[in-house]
């Protein structure tokens, strides 16, 4: 039986160590979220205290809090005794509305029942809504590794060639048209001039389209589109709020700094292919930038590819936690009913707080995974390569 | 092939403009001259290697882009070789040594046993387990690497075919090889000349290369040219750099400081030193039994030597106080310091004020960003007057050293200015003990005769000096029998 | 050409919006940006010191110390950045109810503060990945065999001469995430429930006019031009006061996006 490579049998001691600090970091986060849901229930009283003072403003004689005068006149009233404090005097407002909603509303939904913040029998509920927020995730994070990786690919080779931008190249068209209509009669190379111009718009609608922060776009197709839906979901988190972009570019940052590099000259020197032409003989086959594996042949780019690749990793942790920004930021701000994000809106605002607190504490249990896993996967490469 | 004519310019700035630039084919051609001066630079301009977006280069008065499409530049590339300076930086982390070693056009090549087995003096086990790790900073050595890169130039040299031109370039090719690896490679390369109808460039500034090829290779003498590139009012020459000047000076040098030996020492080392898992020990000679303890007096310089990559630096930077050792006993002006002491004991009494260290690599060593006014800020017990500044650069830098010198940033200094500049760094500290890794690093011959004498001025003050350095003709003739030391180290096991 | 965009931005406003939607449109972008900008200069003052201590405490072998920060750090890198700064209008919530904050200038700078808190640490990873470059070279160490003091080394040697650029590269892309994050929180909580439940009022942001239910029907009307392309006339004249929020806070991320990258690019900041 053959015994399987070092690198395989247990774990690192850097490994170990990030191991442990995670799982530091988990239970620190725990404790100080149960401390933070705790105190906001120790201050239950205090909220009692603040019902009573609420009270009294709805016990006023003569002031109908339903009737739109009578709660001008008030406001009007509040800013003459607290003036300059319009925020405060708003939230009050606020706050006995609130206590007519409740007043009237029955006795499930008074502060202090028994049957209100966190209970165990939340729990089903709130797995249910993190398995979903998870399967979005992964799958856009999935889509974001190759994504990025690829479109990093594709500037760096365009770059490579050195081709100008496509305003940059319509001017000097135009440029050498006149100088050409000087000598000779020519026809203005009205199409050419005209598709980098498109190409041009194109390539700025897809950058501000990529760089949109998700509520824009999906409210921009809210009408046309369901925008609650999974897949509308993924492919948000996938080209809004900047995250495709800032991941590709760290890729291609990478390729550019590995191209700097001092074993890319000496690639150089045991002739190995050097030409950033698509589809050359000694070029970049198009492939590269649709196949999962690659295989980049008797090219300098094969150098860079893997170099870049294994520094790309660790770039996962971030991206992951600014991609889960992403998705808190889309369920939130689309009101998307049974979504775990909106569950944490809803519980912020309506001040149950240890309900909150669950919710976060599973969310950062996604991204604390996402860092064990690269954290792994790391680790991993590293020994392969004898780190 | 012939001399060139080769300017590089960037952002408007001339970086080099040299006329002769000395390449001939059939010929070996030894290039001498102080580090930064430009000699690797024309040589990748030559070899079709530089990036031209970034610097405006000219060859023989042809713009680059026509250069690189003539024919014979072309075969240049594809037939010839560059063996780049820094061994570390110039091979991927990622893939195995052999498999970089068989790659591209290499893998054609037949005759990698035989090469090994000349680099690694027989040793071909030890060749065979290094082959097949990834490449990282610290393992293989650098001296390793450095073999591995010459390997696949013998490899491409062997590869040649009649009356197809290369150019092959080994950029201090010797750097990291200890005197006995540096002499294989040599007579490896006077092997390989007659059956490669190249034109090959070897830039150094290790001047026992010279010692080597005229006392061994005699014979050569008509397909080995020893030049030398210098700077005159900005711009860069080539002259012819005789043998004899160098083998003259050498003969003429003389032990420094005083014939007696003093009473009182300055630093004391204890063999048995344990740091990074390693443990080393100092010998007087090679396969002495008797391990003795290091000690270096006032007034008297000692040498340490020892094989490529056996951990001189960690040992200079141990008795420094830079690394945590497991096991340490050094006595310094006086006072005993073991593992037991700590970070704030050194800064608080050793660093800048008893003793102090001269690094290898000025690059790294001083601030690229400031200006050399800067070098002298936060020093203890200096005044960072202009005046004093320039008396201290004066010196190491002659006339160069006016009051627009202050406000140069460093990074605008060629390699030998700054490696001078790192000296003078440390010297105008005036501390009782100075630690010398590689003074000569970089410096022509002129330069290191004025590092000399400011070393016998240092000595004459009292100063204990101990260096470490692979320019062994030198210090060997500089010290003493009885102030020079051998270090040996092996691995601890877990 | 951010300048060039917002200006022709407010030239078209000044011609097209009517004037209290243009002054709501103004004020928002300024109380943004001024967000924004103070948030940055937060991250880099908490960004600075926390890196500082890193290192030193990891050079000086300080164990525990270093253990504590770092927990408090990771914790904090692996709270989504949203979290943080909702839990920080949750805190202002409260402290506008407590009467301890009272003017919008004191709420505006709460959401800088909860803001810099969110961002700081990329500051902070900057720092120490350049003292971790400059420790792998011998620059620190032959500076400490020369006597001058660490401190010094640390702060005007690598960090002052030598990472400026970084340093600056850095800000620059985090003021873009700044007025993203603020935006997005400041949207969300403005969208409340879409019932008479609110968190806060905050001064008016781009996040926050963007909510407001006329400039959100501006940003739902956009849907019509997949039915009627030559819709995109009225949206340019009937919808203003949502699409130039919209484009403010898009344009804005592009800006400093491709700024950052242009930066970067020229002071060839890639690698170390």
């Amino acid at each position: 039986m053959t015994r399987p490579p070092d690198f395989l049998v247990g774990l690192s001691d850097s490994l170990k160590g990030r191991l442990v600090s995670h799982a530091a970091g988990v239970v620190f986060v725990a404790v100080a979220l149960a401390g933070f849901a705790l105190s906001f229930e120790a201050n239950a009283p205090a909220e009692s205290a603040q019902e009573r003072h609420l009270e009294s403003y709805l016990e006023l004689n003569g002031v109908d809090f339903g009737d739109p005068l009578d709660r001008a006149l008030f406001r009007e009233s509040l800013d003459r005794f607290y003036p300059g404090q319009a925020a405060r005097n708003d939230s009050l407002l606020q706050a006995i509305d609130d206590a007519r909603v409740r007043r009237w509303s029955g006795p499930g939904l008074r502060r202090g029942d028994t049957n209100r913040g966190f209970s165990p029998a939340l729990l089903p509920e709130i797995a249910w809504q993190f398995a979903q927020f998870l399967l979005v995730y992964i799958l856009a994070l999935l889509g974001i590794y190759f994504g990025a990786e690829r479109l990093g690919l594709y500037r760096f080779v365009k770059w490579k060639q050195g081709r100008e931008s496509y305003l940059g190249e319509s001017i000097r068209i135009v440029r050498e048209y006149r100088h050409a209509r000087a000598n000779s009669r020519v026809r203005f190379p009205k199409g050419a001039v005209a598709l980098d111009i498109l190409k041009a718009l194109g390539k700025g609608i897809l950058t501000t389209l990529f760089f949109s922060p998700a509520y824009v776009i999906a409210y921009a197709l809210k009408t046309s589109v369901d925008t609650s839906s999974l897949p509308f979901m993924i492919l948000l988190a996938l080209v809004s709020n900047g995250v495709l972009i800032q991941a590709s570019n760290r890729f291609f940052e990478l390729l550019v700094a590995e191209d700097r590099k001092g074993y890319v000259r000496t690639a150089t020197v045991k002739n190995l292919h050097t030409s950033y032409e698509w589809n050359a003989k000694e070029g970049v086959p198009v492939r590269v930038l649709y196949r999962i594996s690659q295989n980049l042949g008797p090219h300098v780019l094969r150098h860079l590819y893997e170099n870049a690749r294994f520094q790309f990793i660790p770039a996962m942790k971030e991206l992951g936690s600014f991609l889960v920004t992403g998705l808190v930021i889309i369920e939130m701000a689309l009101n998307i009913q049974g979504r775990l994000s909106y569950n944490l809106l809803q519980q912020i605002l309506f001040g149950r707080y240890d309900v909150a607190c669950v919710i976060i504490f599973s969310i950062f249990l996604a991204v604390k995974g996402t860092e064990v896993f690269v954290d792994t996967w790391h680790d991993f490469e590293r020994r392969r390569y004898g780190f | 092939m012939k001399p060139f004519e080769i300017s590089i310019a960037q952002d408007g700035r001339p970086l080099i403009a040299v006329a002769g630039y000395p390449v001939a084919e059939g010929v070996l051609t030894i290039l001498f001259g102080e580090s930064g001066i430009g000699k690797s630079l024309s040589a990748l301009a030559v070899a079709g290697l530089v990036e031209p977006a970034e610097l405006t280069i000219s060859v023989d008065r042809e713009s680059y882009a026509h250069y690189l499409a003539r024919g014979d530049v072309r075969e240049y590339r594809a037939s010839g070789f560059f063996v780049f300076q820094e061994p570390s930086s110039h091979l991927n982390p990622l893939m195995t040594l052999r498999r970089q070693l068989n790659e591209g056009s290499l893998a054609r090549a037949t005759n990698e046993p035989d090469v090994i087995r000349r680099l690694w003096q027989g040793n071909e086990q030890e060749a065979a387990s290094i082959l097949d790790v990834y490449p990282k900073p610290y393992r293989p050595s650098g001296g390793e690497k450095q073999r591995v890169l010459a390997a696949m130039a013998f490899k491409k040299m062997s590869l040649l075919r009649p009356g197809s031109s290369g150019f092959f370039v080994f950029d201090e090719p010797t750097a990291s090889l200890d005197n006995r690896l540096r002499d294989e490679f040599i007579d490896l390369l006077v092997d390989y000349l007659p059956q490669a109808p190249a034109a090959v460039l070897l830039i150094t500034h290790d001047y026992s290369i010279v010692a080597r090829l005229t006392r061994r290779h005699a014979r050569l003498s008509g397909k080995v040219a020893f030049k030398e590139m210098y700077l005159v009012r900005g711009k860069q020459e080539v002259r012819d750099f005789e043998p004899r000047e160098y083998l003259g000076w050498v003969s003429s040098l003389k032990p420094l400081g005083p014939g007696t030996v003093p009473a009182e020492f300055a630093l004391r080392v204890a063999s048995g030193m344990r740091v990074l898992s390693r443990s080393y020990r100092f010998v007087r000679k090679e396969g002495d039994a008797n391990a003795a303890t290091l000690t270096v007096y006032k007034g008297r310089m000692t040498y340490l030597k020892g094989g490529s990559g056996l951990g001189k630096t960690t040992v200079l930077k141990t008795i420094m106080g830079l690394f945590e050792p497991e096991k340490m006993v050094v006595e310094i002006g006086g006072r005993r310091f073991t593992r037991e002491n700590r970070r704030k004991d050194w800064s608080r009494s050793v660093w800048g004020r008893k003793m102090t260290m001269v690094f290898q690599h000025a690059d790294e060593a001083l601030n690229q960003r400031a200006l050399v006014r800067d070098v002298f800020g936060g020093l203890p017990g200096f005044e960072s007057s202009e005046r004093n500044m320039l008396d201290a650069l004066a010196k190491l830098f002659d006339a160069e050293a006016e009051g627009s010198f202050l406000n140069r940033p460093v990074y605008t200094l060629s390699g030998g200015q700054k490696q001078r500049l790192n000296l003078v760094r440390s010297m105008i500290l005036q501390t009782e003990i100075l630690l010398l890794d590689e003074p000569l690093s970089g410096l022509d011959l002129k330069a290191s005769a004025k590092v000399i004498h400011l070393l016998e001025q240092q000595l004459a003050r009292g100063s204990a000096i101990l260096v470490v350095s692979h320019n062994e003709d030198i210090f060997d003739a500089l010290t003493r029998p009885e102030d020079v030391y051998l270090l040996e180290g092996h691995k601890e096991g877990p | 050409m951010w300048c060039a965009g917002i200006g022709c931005l407010f030239l078209w406003d000044e011609i097209f919006l009517n004037a209290p939607a243009f002054d709501r449109v103004r004020a928002a972008l300024f109380n943004t940006l001024v967000s924004g900008a103070g948030a940055v200069f937060l991250s880099l003052v908490l960004g600075w010191a926390s890196g500082a201590a890193f290192f030193l405490l990891e050079q000086r072998r300080a164990r525990y110390s270093f253990a504590l920060l770092s927990l408090v750090a990771n914790a904090i890198r692996s709270l989504p950045q949203v979290v943080l700064v909702l839990v920080g209008y949750v805190l202002l919530n409260q402290l506008i109810l407590a009467e301890i904050i009272r003017s919008e200038t004191a709420q505006l700078a709460w959401v800088t503060v909860t803001v810099s808190v969110a961002v700081f640490l990329e500051v902070s990873d900057t720092i120490r990945s350049r003292l971790e470059y400059f420790r792998s070279l011998e620059f620190i160490d032959a500076m400490l065999c020369c006597g001058i003091s660490e401190s010094r080394i640390i702060h005007r040697e690598i960090l002052w001469r030598n990472s400026r650029e970084h340093l600056l590269h850095k800000l620059i892309a985090l003021f873009g995430v700044a007025i993203f994050l603020q935006c997005s929180v400041d949207f969300i909580v403005s969208v409340g429930l879409s019932t008479n439940v609110s968190l806060s009022n905050v001064p008016l942001t781009l996040g926050s006019l963007l909510a407001s239910v006329d400039s959100k029907q501006d940003i739902l009307a956009l849907s019509n031009l997949f039915s009627d392309p030559a819709y995109i006339t009225e949206i340019v004249v009937r919808h203003l006061q949502g699409v130039s929020a919209a484009f403010c806070i898009v344009f804005t991320l592009v800006c400093f996006f491709m700024i950052a990258n242009g930066y970067a690019r020229s002071r060839r900041l890639n690698g170390p």
